[in-house]
């Protein structure tokens, strides 16, 4: 019977024994696979984000600075974190870091939930609607920032435009140059490019509610505002929580919109602690103080998660 | 085909122990069914033989050759597996034919062979279609076809008939048990439908929390249960157990129980330890029968079935359902008397649950 | 009663579209607004009074970026960059996330959570020293270093989100196929993978999305023409010298095509994927 010869493996030559696919298929059969697997991504990990970062943790107790190497490379231990403590702007940047992220969160959640009730009714058209809604949070910071710096421009602003227009505004405002106005029109910028991440995350934790739930509150005489506050939220409690730590994470580790919107100013009214750090790092060269607020910087972040995630276990409760 | 020898197997996740000193051996061409409730080991002791997961100790032989280290592709087995894992990206036809593809069998070869394997379980017709396009009968067939295109030394179905409808597993159990008649391959098979047990198995090993209750043939593990679980777990509606005392007059020997005295004259055990101790005694709802003596007691509940009625009898605070005639339809609260077929009682020890 | 139903039902349908058709019109608008910037001429654009519809059409401010500026070289770097950035990803990351989605062995919880952890330590805190050490080993200023340092905050994402696809597919599958003659990695390349294609696909594309918008550690770790992404040469340009809007928007739209394209065909998948991975994390 043919067949028999085919029942077991195919037979091996020399050739074949060192053939590297089959080694590979060989090793993939043994017990250690899976660590295998994850080893080329776990140094790379290891080489180009933990040894990074204790490297920045050690350089925040040394002096280094890359523009005046005749000061050396010494140990200082806590300048920098003295230095910290007393230095005025390292304030200031903290409250307007803590402005920035609530502020932005807060408009983010609001119209991110909005438009994701909206568009898990599914009605026709959604689909479209749903990709034009969500492509803000898929463009370059560079042009997100530059499209609005060209419609908030001072001079030939379309949007100072429409404001007079219907009457809102008496003369064209230089939204950018105004340290009243600098941080709000920030904010609104990058509400505008990150609202449909809670979009996205919202969409997702709405199909996870069974339309049942929504019957019988139907049945039970309960109005849509009612089943939002008493269904939907509470079903999108730990989905919201996921959303706005990560969002919290992004939004105080990353000075890029801020770094191409205003620099930090006017002034120094948007000047925001991550944005600090880099300036610290990238002008200035003082690759010392920056790690240090780099590193207070991740000491708060941790410490909020921290206590977030404990509040929000709490809550469960 | 070959025989199939499981020695000492265990099986712990962590700490977890799920299989525990697995014991079974399995002649050529047998058809063992593995069978207990849900968690208690099944898949993963064919995961063991299968080689998809390694064992915590001890040995599996298929045939002559001890695979405690050879990969499951080099195992020369083939399974069916309860949600059928067809390839969804590959024809019927390749789908079929995928471990000859692998086992490099050239294709005029493989095409032969999976139009015999498709002929055999009448699918030719599906063959050009993807398994997404099929239904749950049809799916299952192509996963048969699948194990059998292999020509393997050993059969594995985990659970194959579980997500069908009530009328195609009744067709595809008799067709499975026409495909062993017919392959004569060695087949291990687990289920939880004891049907499926009795009727297809010619060993058949009940599990219960990674340990084999009883390892025999269908027919001793229905007549002769090795303990409570067992009885309890194999019959339906389920076996009852009446509580008594054992006693011995004049060399016959009787149950007192609540309601009275039943005579166990027949009882094939062997019995004479337990004379004046409590024992279980385990009798089948099919045995009884409507007569002037033996058990009586009250009717509680009556449920027509249709070919049969159950009637659920109060003996002295005991309830026992007894598997009656459609015709005998008592009234509730009635008295009733059943006569006890004393050669079909098994009795048990109360304090181990182990058959006497 | 049922009228009252079936109108509050018709109400709040028309409140959904108002709020979609308003949030659709200020997310498109600003690309729209740039879009036409690039087409004005500069008469249209610095006036006295508002010119909404260009009055003339022109690419010259397309032709004019194309030719006279590094901006090829600078996409081409992007390009380049792109590419390194998703290969790296694909080569260590699919493999790690196929590992987490389909074994279980001890530690995989607490390395799954490390992966995501790395997500929160701060980008700064990360180029200084990837600044330094780039340096002694030389990748500083090129495309592959820029790149592999890409991966430390893509890498993460890419392993969470991809494992969201293999999970879809399975396991039965590769135990089928072991027993039919695969070994594990024939399992996976022939059976598992084909089923999480669209899952791949995906997860590159925002993977080679995220790549291409990148701006702060592209300015930090790199200085020269030979290896600038179009983010850092596009706001150098800005401000060294003073490009003109008509030319910044044409470069926003240049390199903001890809983006939209590539979102607009695999967005249903991607949104999919993201919303998998955040989820479970
Ligand atoms: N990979 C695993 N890790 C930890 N525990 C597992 C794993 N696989 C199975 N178990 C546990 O082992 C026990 C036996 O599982 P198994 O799947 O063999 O049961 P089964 O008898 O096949 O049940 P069913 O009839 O529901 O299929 C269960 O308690 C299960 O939770
Ligand atoms: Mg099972």
């Amino acid at each position: 019977m043919s067949r028999a010869l085919y029942t077991a493996a195919p037979p091996r030559t020399v050739w074949e024994s060192i053939n590297p696919l089959r080694m590979i298929g060989e090793l993939s059969e043994t017990r250690y696979w899976m660590y295998l697997l994850l080893l080329p991504s776990a140094l790379l990990i290891t080489a180009v984000v933990l040894y990074p970062t204790l490297y920045g943790f050690q350089m925040s107790f040394r002096e280094m600075r890359l523009n005046r190497p005749d000061v050396g490379t010494d140990w200082v231990f806590f300048k920098h974190y003295i230095r910290m403590v007393n230095d005025p702007i390292f304030w200031l940047s903290l409250r307007n870091t803590a402005i920035w992220v609530t502020s932005s969160i807060a408009l983010e959640f609001l119209i991110g939930l909005t438009a994701a009730l909206a568009l898990n009714r599914n009605l026709p058209g959604t689909k479209l609607l749903a990709v034009l809604i969500l492509l803000p949070y898929f463009l370059p910071n560079v042009v997100a920032g530059h499209m609005w710096g060209l419609m908030l421009d001072p001079r030939l602003g379309v949007i100072n435009d429409l404001l007079m227009r219907v009457g809102l505004l008496d003369g064209y405002k230089a939204w950018f140059a105004d340290p009243k106005t600098a941080m709000a029109a920030a904010i609104i910028v990058e509400s505008w490019h990150s609202f449909p991440f809670f979009t996205l995350l919202i969409m997702a934790g709405l199909k996870g509610i069974p339309a049942d739930l929504y019957k019988a509150a139907d049945i039970d005489g309960a109005g849509p505002l009612a089943q939002l506050r008493l269904i939907t939220l509470p079903m999108l409690k730990t989905i919201i929580a996921a959303a706005v730590i990560l969002r919290v994470i992004g939004l105080v580790n990353s000075p890029d919109l801020l770094l191409i919107l205003t620099s930090g100013g006017p002034g120094r009214s948007t000047q925001v602690l991550s944005l600090y750090a880099f300036q610290m790092a990238y002008k200035d060269f003082n690759f010392g103080y920056a790690g240090a607020l780099s590193v207070v910087m991740f000491v708060l972040l941790m410490g909020f998660a921290w206590i977030y995630v404990r509040l929000s276990k709490v809550n469960e409760d | 085909m070959a025989t199939l020898s499981i020695k000492g197997v265990r099986k712990s996740f962590g700490s977890l122990e799920v299989l525990k000193n697995i014991d079974i051996e399995l002649e050529d061409g047998g058809f063992l069914v593995l069978l207990g409730p849900s968690g208690c080991g099944k898949s993963t002791l064919l995961s063991i033989i299968a080689g998809l997961e390694p064992s915590s100790g001890g040995d599996v032989t298929i045939g002559e050759r001890n695979v405690n280290n050879v990969h499951p592709k080099d195992r020369n087995i083939a399974m069916v597996f309860q949600s059928y894992a067809l390839y969804p990206t590959m024809s019927v036809r390749r789908n079929i034919g995928f471990g000859l593809e692998m086992r490099k069998m050239p294709t005029p070869e493989r095409d032969a062979a999976v139009k015999k394997a498709a002929d055999l379980l009448q699918i030719e017709h599906l063959l050009e279609r993807k398994p997404g396009q099929l239904s749950g009968g049809q799916r299952q067939r192509v996963a048969m076809g699948r194990a059998i295109v292999r020509d393997p030394d050993l059969f594995l179905f985990d659970e194959p008939l579980s997500n069908l409808d009530a009328k195609l597993r009744v067709e595809m159990r008799t067709e499975i048990k026409r495909l062993h008649d017919r392959l004569g391959t060695t087949i291990v098979y687990v289920t939880h439908d004891q049907i499926e047990a009795m009727t297809l198995g010619t060993k058949v090993a009940v599990m219960r929390n990674g340990v084999i209750q009883q390892f025999a043939d269908p027919q001793i593990i229905y007549e002769q249960p090795a303990n409570v679980f067992v009885a309890a777990f194999i019959g339906s509606p389920t076996t009852n157990f009446l509580n008594g005392t054992l006693e011995a007059t004049n060399g016959l020997l009787s149950l007192r129980h609540g309601g009275g005295s039943l005579d166990l004259g027949g009882l094939q055990q062997d019995v004479g330890a337990f004379v004046g101790r409590p024992v279980v005694a385990g009798i089948r709802p099919e045995t009884l029968q409507v007569a002037e003596t033996g058990v009586s007691g009250t009717v509680e509940v009556v449920e027509p079935t249709g070919p049969d009625t159950m009637v659920i009898l109060n003996v002295g605070g005991q309830m026992l359902t007894a598997r009656l005639g459609s015709r005998d339809r008592p009234k509730l609260g009635q008295a009733m008397t059943l006569s006890v077929d004393a050669r079909a009682v098994n009795l048990f020890d109360p304090d181990s649950g182990d058959r006497i | 009663m049922a009228q009252t139903r079936s109108s509050s039902k018709l109400l709040w349908d028309v409140v959904a579209y108002v709020i979609m058709i308003g949030l659709a019109i200020i997310c498109v608008f600003p690309i729209i607004w740039t879009f036409l910037t690039s087409i004005k001429v500069d008469e249209d654009i610095v006036t006295r009074e508002m010119v909404y519809f260009p009055t003339r059409f022109t690419f010259d401010n397309y032709v004019k970026l194309w030719f006279q500026s590094s901006y090829p070289t600078l996409v081409a770097n992007s390009l380049i960059v792109t590419g390194l950035t998703v290969l790296i990803c694909l080569l260590t990351g699919a493999i790690a996330s196929y590992s987490f989605s389909r074994f279980n062995f001890p530690g995989r919880t607490q390395l799954m959570l490390g992966y995501l952890v790395v997500r929160m330590f701060p980008a700064v805190l990360m180029i200084i020293p990837l600044f330094i050490v780039m340096r002694q080993v030389g990748l500083l200023d090129s495309t592959v270093g820029l790149a592999i340092a890409y991966t430390s905050f893509l890498l993460p994402l890419f392993v969470w989100m991809l494992k969201g696809f293999f999970d879809s597919a399975p396991k039965e599958l590769e135990s089928a196929a072991r027993i039919d003659g695969s070994t594990r990695i024939g399992a996976m390349l022939r059976i598992v993978v084909p089923i999480a294609r669209n899952g791949l696909v995906a997860t590159c594309v925002f993977v080679a999305i995220a790549a291409w918008n990148e701006y702060l550690f592209a300015l930090m770790l790199t200085t020269s023409q030979g290896s600038r992404t179009w983010p850092v040469g596009l706001q150098l340009m800005v401000g060294e010298f003073q490009l003109p809007w008509g030319m910044l928007a044409a470069g926003g739209m240049i390199s903001i095509l890809p983006v939209v394209i590539l979102f607009a065909i695999v967005q249903r998948v991607m949104v999919a994927g993201i919303t998998a991975g955040a989820v479970k994390g």
